[in-house]
């Protein structure tokens, strides 16, 4: 196999490609418009379509007509697009619908900034839009497992009818790494989508809606919900561990880009002979938090770091998978601005010396 | 290998080329190699309109520190995905006396701000060089290669004057990464009827490229667009 340089936009687009997508539907935004440029260019060889919707309250909805065919079907855009599609999003939830969604994060709130960001892990994880229901989110840290998990994302959206997401901030968007692509990709069966929309002739015609005014009826769709999210807890948690190990006195848990950060950091304290190893959550819904706790209350790790570009967002499920059995600590940079190696060098030295502030994330 | 700096008599030197070919680092590289190698005072414009990150912009404090005057949208304007155009473009072109290097952005969209200083730039006599990496999937062959290179042309309204052979996988180069890309510049070159002008790969693997295979100057580059996890000390992205 050929290895490639990509930019991880462009990975991704072709991993979306190689995963059998054929229809797109995007509006422009900063940082992640190569994944369109590249679609224009690759989807026409493929026999595919791409159309650029007036908005992506429109894109949203043209997701939710497409996916209801049955073909793989996705969208990327960044933070404030996903922001305008959650409606959407929840109705192909409701619906039950393998819509793949690519979520290259910049700054925020608001319309916020370009640079790269982790601010929308709460947004992605916890539902985003109205009601009950989850997208199962893959956060990559390489341009490789960005092709990897794009290309799992509409595996696992079509096992388990359920829209997901990539997640991943602008850097890995933006910056180049050599990618390679399998050559003869095959995947698990999927269930048949006996549900889909491809012409009734001959048959029942069917109807995908979120629509329940039955409330028995509306109950029994959440609970069908809630099953497929405890068996997505149960199979499809994923996570790396790298440098994890008996002498850790801190277990680091990071994220996409902030996790390649850390892995400098725990390089070169190691050469310093002060052993840190780091949980990389890879699915962040479902979230690894058992696999975090079993580190955390190992004996030799005073405390448990979380280093995100954000505020303080997944350090709240690392708080509750950690349940007080060891102090919870956070670092974070936001609007853009990238923490170095450095900055968390010095923080974690901190957290040895014990002259860490008391209250960790915005929540305390 | 013994690596030598490649130089021109043209005044005005632009780096073009397929997104992602490596045209800023490039530029950058030569632009700091200029400005110590010899006494005519160095200029970059950073005239890329199309990326968001890792523009030359971004190796600002590096360029100002070898002593290379940055032309670079002013203030948080610099962060901003806008196709912003500054006068002083147009005014370093026509007033310096030195060597002024052109970054453009990628592909033919980016290319197309040229256009509108072609009146500039013919006077004053320039090297229009294309950056070509042929581990990037638009250019990875020799008609891929051409069609940039005409695409270029024709939004930029300028032709080529040389190919620079920049083929690498960033960590992963080896010198058969860079003879591959080197020959397939030698082929472009023949169609196109343009030399390649240089070849440019990191410092460890220009050593150990053979010189009875790669018969142009080899330009050592050191590696200035960083990754956040590869660089220690720099404080913080362009602020």
């Amino acid at each position: 196999m050929t290895r490639i340089l990509m930019k991880g936009n462009e990975a991704i687009a072709e991993a979306a490609i190689r995963a059998g997508a054929i229809y797109y539907f995007a509006y422009p935004i900063t940082p992640q418009n190569e994944v369109g440029e590249y679609m224009a260019r690759r989807l026409p060889e493929v026999g595919g379509v791409f159309v650029q919707a007036e908005s992506e309250v429109a894109v949203g909805n043209m997701l939710f007509g497409a996916v209801a065919s049955g073909k793989r079907v996705f969208t990327s855009s960044s933070s404030p697009g996903i922001s305008l599609m959650q409606e959407a999003i929840s109705y192909m939830a409701g619906a039950r619908l393998p819509v793949v969604l690519i979520n290259i994060m910049r700054g925020g709130p608001g319309l916020g900034g370009i640079l790269p960001s982790q601010a929308d892990y709460f947004q992605s994880t916890k539902g985003g839009g109205h009601g009950d229901y989850r997208v199962l989110v893959l956060a990559p840290s390489t341009l490789q497992e960005a092709v990897d998990l794009t290309m799992l994302a509409f595996h696992l959206a079509d096992k388990y009818c359920n829209p997901t997401m990539v997640l991943a901030d602008g850097m890995i968007g933006q910056m180049m790494e050599p990618v390679e692509f399998p050559e003869n990709y095959v995947e698990e069966p999927v269930p048949p989508k006996d549900w889909a929309t491809t012409g009734c002739q001959g048959r029942a015609p069917i109807i995908i809606k979120s629509l329940a005014l039955d409330p028995v009826v509306l109950e029994k769709n959440n609970l069908v919900l809630a099953e497929k999210y405890k068996l997505m807890k149960r199979d499809e948690i994923r996570f790396e561990a790298y440098k994890i190990n008996p002498k850790n006195r801190i277990l680091v848990v990071s994220y996409g880009t902030m996790a390649r950060i850390c892995q400098t950091v725990i390089d070169e304290l190691e050469q310093e002979n002060i052993s840190v190893g780091l949980l990389r959550p890879i699915t962040l819904f479902p979230f690894p938090a058992k696999e975090i706790l079993a580190e955390a209350i190992k004996p030799n790790i005073e405390s448990v770091l979380t280093v995100e570009m954000s505020m303080g967002q997944m350090v709240e499920d690392v708080e509750w998978a950690v349940k007080d059995k060891k102090p919870v600590e956070f670092y974070g940079r936001t609007g853009g601005i990238v923490p170095t190696p450095e900055e968390v060098k010095d923080y974690i030295m901190k957290i040895l010396a014990k002259e860490t502030p008391a209250v960790k994330s915005w929540n305390g | 290998m013994l690596t030598s700096f490649p130089s021109f008599d043209k005044r005005v030197i632009i780096f073009a080329g397929a997104y992602g070919s490596g045209k800023t680092e490039v530029a950058v590289n030569y632009a700091i190699g200029l400005a110590t190698s010899q006494s005519q005072s160095v200029s970059i414009i950073d005239l890329d309109i199309v990326n968001p990150y890792f523009r030359s912009r971004e190796a600002a404090f590096e360029l100002e520190a070898q002593g290379v005057h940055v032309i670079m949208p002013h203030n948080e304007m610099c962060h901003a995905d806008l196709p912003i155009i500054l006068p002083e473009i147009r005014g370093e072109i026509e007033r310096s006396d030195g060597k002024v290097i052109v970054d453009v952005g990628g592909d033919d969209v980016g290319a197309r701000v040229l256009s509108s200083m072609v009146d500039a730039f013919a006077p004053k006599g320039y090297e229009f060089l294309i950056v070509l990496n042929a581990r990037r999937p638009f250019t990875s062959d020799v008609a891929g290669s051409l069609k940039m290179m005409r695409d270029i042309e024709i939004s930029s309204r300028l032709k080529f004057t040389g190919i620079v052979s920049n083929t690498h996988l960033i960590g992963e180069t080896t010198t058969e990464t860079v003879t591959e890309g080197y020959e397939l510049a030698v082929e472009v070159g023949r169609a196109a009827e343009i030399p390649v002008a240089f070849v440019s790969v990191v410092t460890e693997v220009a050593q150990q490229l053979d010189p009875n295979v790669v018969k142009v100057p080899v330009f050592a580059l050191s590696r200035q667009m960083l990754k956040p996890w590869e660089e220690k000390v720099k404080a913080v992205r362009g602020l």
